[in-house]
C-alpha cells in the first residue's frame, strides 16, 4: 500500500517538473524572436482606452498598440488573462495610467520575465487629487450637508482619484511621458514621435481653451454624475461635480445620499442627470424619474464601444461630445 | 407624511421590501426543514449567467436569469435525489457551476452596461417594470403557498411519509422548484442577492426561537422579515448606511439577541428550581 502511495506520488512530481518545463521553454521560444527583431514595429500594450489612443497617436505608423480592456468593458475591475500576461511578455512598452487606477499592475509587473520591457506610468508627475473629499471643500459655496456625508463615505478606490485624463492639460502631460518612453525604447525615431507628440500636445491645448470658453460663461455650476469620475475635469473649469455614488461606478448608494440629491436636483432646477456608459444607469434613472430631470451620457472616457469605435470616435471627439453634454446641462 | 415617505424611491423601497419580506420567509422556511438553506445564494448566482447568455443570444435577460434559474433549481432537485444524505452538496455543485458559467458567459457580453445593470439590483432604485414583476410574483407565491399550505408543510418534514400519506409529492415539488427559482432570480436582479439570500433564512431562524409550533413559526418568520426590512430602510436612511447590508445586520443582530435571551432565560428558570 505505502508503496504504491510513493509510485504515484513520485510520478506525479515528474509530470509537474515536465509540465513546468515545457512551459518555460515554450514561452521563451516565442518570447526572442519579438524581442530581438530589428526595424521590426516597437509593439506597446496600453491598460485601457485613453492610454492606447494617446500611444497610437504619438506611436502613428511605427508601433502596434494593444488595447488591454476589450472594448465595452468597465477598466476598474478588469484583471488580466494569462493571455494578456504573455502579450506583456513578448512587448516593448507598457503603458498604464496609475494613481491606483489598474490595481493589477503591482501584482503583474514583478512576476514579468521580460527584462527590455519599457514601463510607464502616465499620470507620473502629476499633481493628484485625493478620493473625492477636496472637491467638496472647495466647493463651499454649497451647504454644508453634502460636505460632512462626503467625508463619512467610503470607496474602494484608493488613496487618489485616477480620472487625471479628464483634464486635457493633464492628459497632455501623459501623452508626453508615453513620447519618452518610445524615445527610450526606440530613439531611431526620435523625431517622429516628437512631431506626433507636438500636434497632439496642440489638440490638447485646443481642447482645453474649448472648455474654457464654453464653460466659462455658463450661470451654473453643479452637475450630477453616478460615478464621480470628474473631479480634474470640474477643478480645471471650476465647476462642481455632485456624486451619486461615490467613485466606484457600481457601490450602492445609501438612501439618505439619494434623498439629499433628489432635494439638492430640486433646489438648483438641475436638468440633466449624468451616468455613464459602461455602468448602471438604475440610480440616475431613478432619480431623473421623481425629480422630472432628464438622464444624459457624461462619459469617463473609460472605454469606447465598438460601434463608437467603427464611427471613428476618439478622446477627442468624445470629450466634445461631453463639453456639448455639459454645455446642455449647465446653461 | 413622514419626511422619509415623501421620495418616491422610498416608498418603492417600502413596498417592494414589504412584498418580498412577506413572500421570501415562506419559501425559506421550506427550504431551511429540506436543509437547503444556501439555496438562495446558489441559485442567485446562477442567475447571473442567465443575464449573461440572455445579453448575448439577444433575448431579455430577466428572462433569461428565470429560466436558468429554473434549470438550476431543478438541478439541485436532481442532485439532492442522488445523494439525499448531503443535501447540501447539491447546492454547492450548482453554484460552482452556475459562477463558473457566468464567468465564462461574461467574456463574451459585448456591452457591459447593460450587464451591470441586470447585475446589481438595489432596494432604492427600482424601476417601474419591477414594482410590477415583485407585485406579481409576490401574489402567485402567496396564494401557492396558501393552498398548498398542508402538503408543503408535510413534505417538508418527511417527504417519503408524504408519499406514503397519498400527497403528490412529486407535482408539488415541481411547482415549489419553480417558484422558489423565479423568486429569487426576480428579488435578486430587484434588490440585490444579499437581501434575498438572508431574508430566505435569517427570519426563519429567529422564529424558530419563538414559534411554538409550524403556523407559528411561519406568522413569525413573516413579521421578522417585515421588521427587518422596514427598520432597516428607516435606519439606513436616517443613519446613512447602505440599506443591503443594514437589513441583513439587523436581522443577524435580532438573532443573536434572541439565542441570548432564550439562554439568559433558561438559567433564570432553572435557578430558583436549584435554590
Amino acid at each position: 500500500m505505502k508503496k504504491r502511495l510513493f509510485v504515484v506520488l513520485t510520478a506525479l512530481f515528474a509530470l509537474t517538473l515536465v509540465a513546468s518545463g515545457a512551459i518555460v521553454s515554450v514561452q521563451t521560444a516565442e518570447a526572442a524572436p519579438s524581442a530581438n527583431a530589428e526595424g521590426a514595429l516597437l509593439s506597446v500594450y496600453a491598460s485601457f482606452y485613453p492610454m492606447y489612443d494617446f500611444a497610437a497617436k504619438i506611436g502613428g505608423d511605427k508601433v502596434t498598440v494593444v488595447n488591454m480592456v476589450p472594448s465595452g468593458m468597465e477598466p476598474h475591475d478588469w484583471e488580466p488573462t494569462a493571455a494578456d500576461i504573455i502579450g506583456l511578455e513578448n512587448a516593448d512598452v507598457f503603458i498604464y495610467n496609475g494613481a491606483g487606477m489598474e490595481h493589477w499592475v503591482a501584482d503583474v509587473l514583478p512576476t514579468l520575465q521580460n527584462q527590455d520591457l519599457v514601463v510607464v506610468e502616465a499620470a507620473e508627475g502629476l499633481e493628484l487629487r485625493e478620493g473625492h473629499h477636496h472637491e467638496e471643500e472647495e466647493a463651499d459655496d454649497h451647504e454644508g450637508e453634502a460636505d460632512e456625508h462626503e467625508d463619512e463615505e467610503d470607496h474602494d478606490h484608493g488613496e487618489f482619484d485616477p480620472h487625471v485624463w479628464l483634464n486635457p492639460l493633464y492628459a497632455k502631460k501623459e501623452a508626453e511621458n508615453i513620447k519618452n518612453a518610445f524615445v527610450l525604447a526606440d530613439p531611431e525615431n526620435k523625431g517622429y514621435y516628437e512631431e506626433n507628440y507636438a500636434a497632439v500636445a496642440a489638440e490638447f491645448d485646443l481642447l482645453d481653451q474649448e472648455y474654457r470658453e464654453t464653460l466659462g460663461g455658463l450661470p451654473n455650476k453643479d452637475f450630477v454624475v453616478s460615478h464621480e469620475a470628474f473631479g480634474y475635469l470640474a477643478a480645471a473649469y471650476d465647476l462642481h461635480q455632485i456624486g451619486v455614488e461615490g467613485l466606484a461606478p457600481d457601490s450602492e448608494p445609501d438612501p439618505a445620499r439619494v434623498a439629499e440629491i433628489i432635494d439638492l436636483v430640486k433646489e438648483n432646477k438641475i436638468r440633466t442627470i449624468f451616468f455613464e456608459e459602461l455602468a448602471s444607469p438604475k440610480v440616475a434613472e431613478s432619480i431623473a424619474k421623481e425629480t422630472g430631470a432628464e438622464t444624459g451620457v457624461l462619459s469617463p472616457v473609460e472605454g469606447l464601444s465598438d460601434e463608437e469605435l467603427a464611427a471613428g470616435a476618439d478622446y477627442f471627439s468624445v470629450m466634445r461630445a461631453n463639453l456639448s453634454a455639459l454645455k446642455n446641462a449647465l446653461q | 407624511m413622514l419626511a422619509i415617505l415623501e421620495y418616491d424611491f422610498m416608498r418603492r423601497a417600502f413596498i417592494v421590501g414589504i412584498l418580498l419580506a412577506a413572500i421570501i420567509p415562506c419559501i425559506g422556511i421550506i427550504v431551511v426543514l429540506k436543509r437547503l438553506s444556501m439555496i438562495g445564494d446558489a441559485l442567485s448566482h446562477t442567475s447571473l449567467a442567465g443575464v449573461a447568455a440572455g445579453l448575448i443570444i439577444g433575448i431579455n435577460p430577466i428572462l433569461g436569469a428565470v429560466v436558468t434559474c429554473i434549470v438550476a433549481a431543478f438541478g439541485i432537485e436532481l442532485i439532492r435525489k442522488r445523494i439525499p444524505k448531503y443535501a447540501e452538496m447539491s447546492i454547492a455543485i450548482v453554484m460552482s457551476a452556475g459562477i463558473g458559467l457566468a464567468g465564462v458567459l461574461s467574456g463574451f457580453v459585448k456591452n457591459n452596461a447593460n450587464f451591470n445593470s441586470f447585475l446589481f439590483g438595489s432596494i432604492v432604485a427600482i424601476s417601474d417594470f419591477e414594482l410590477i414583476l415583485v407585485a406579481c410574483i409576490s401574489c402567485i407565491v402567496l396564494l401557492t403557498f396558501i393552498l398548498l399550505y398542508k402538503e408543503l408543510f408535510f413534505i417538508s418534514l418527511d417527504e417519503r411519509a408524504a408519499r406514503l400519506a397519498g400527497i403528490p409529492v412529486g407535482p408539488i415539488n415541481f411547482i415549489f422548484t419553480i417558484l422558489t427559482a423565479v423568486t429569487v432570480s426576480i428579488a435578486a436582479r430587484t434588490v440585490g442577492a444579499l437581501i434575498v439570500s438572508s431574508l430566505m433564512v435569517v427570519p426563519v431562524a429567529c422564529a424558530m426561537q419563538v414559534g411554538k409550533s409550524y403556523f407559528q413559526t411561519v406568522v413569525y418568520s413573516i413579521l421578522f422579515a417585515i421588521l427587518f426590512t422596514v427598520s432597516g430602510l428607516f435606519i439606513s436612511y436616517y443613519a446613512r448606511l447602505k440599506p443591503g447590508g443594514t437589513i441583513v445586520l439587523i436581522g443577524v443582530i435580532c438573532l443573536v439577541l434572541l439565542l441570548a435571551g432564550k439562554k439568559i432565560l433558561t438559567l433564570f428558570r432553572q435557578s430558583p428550581g436549584q435554590a
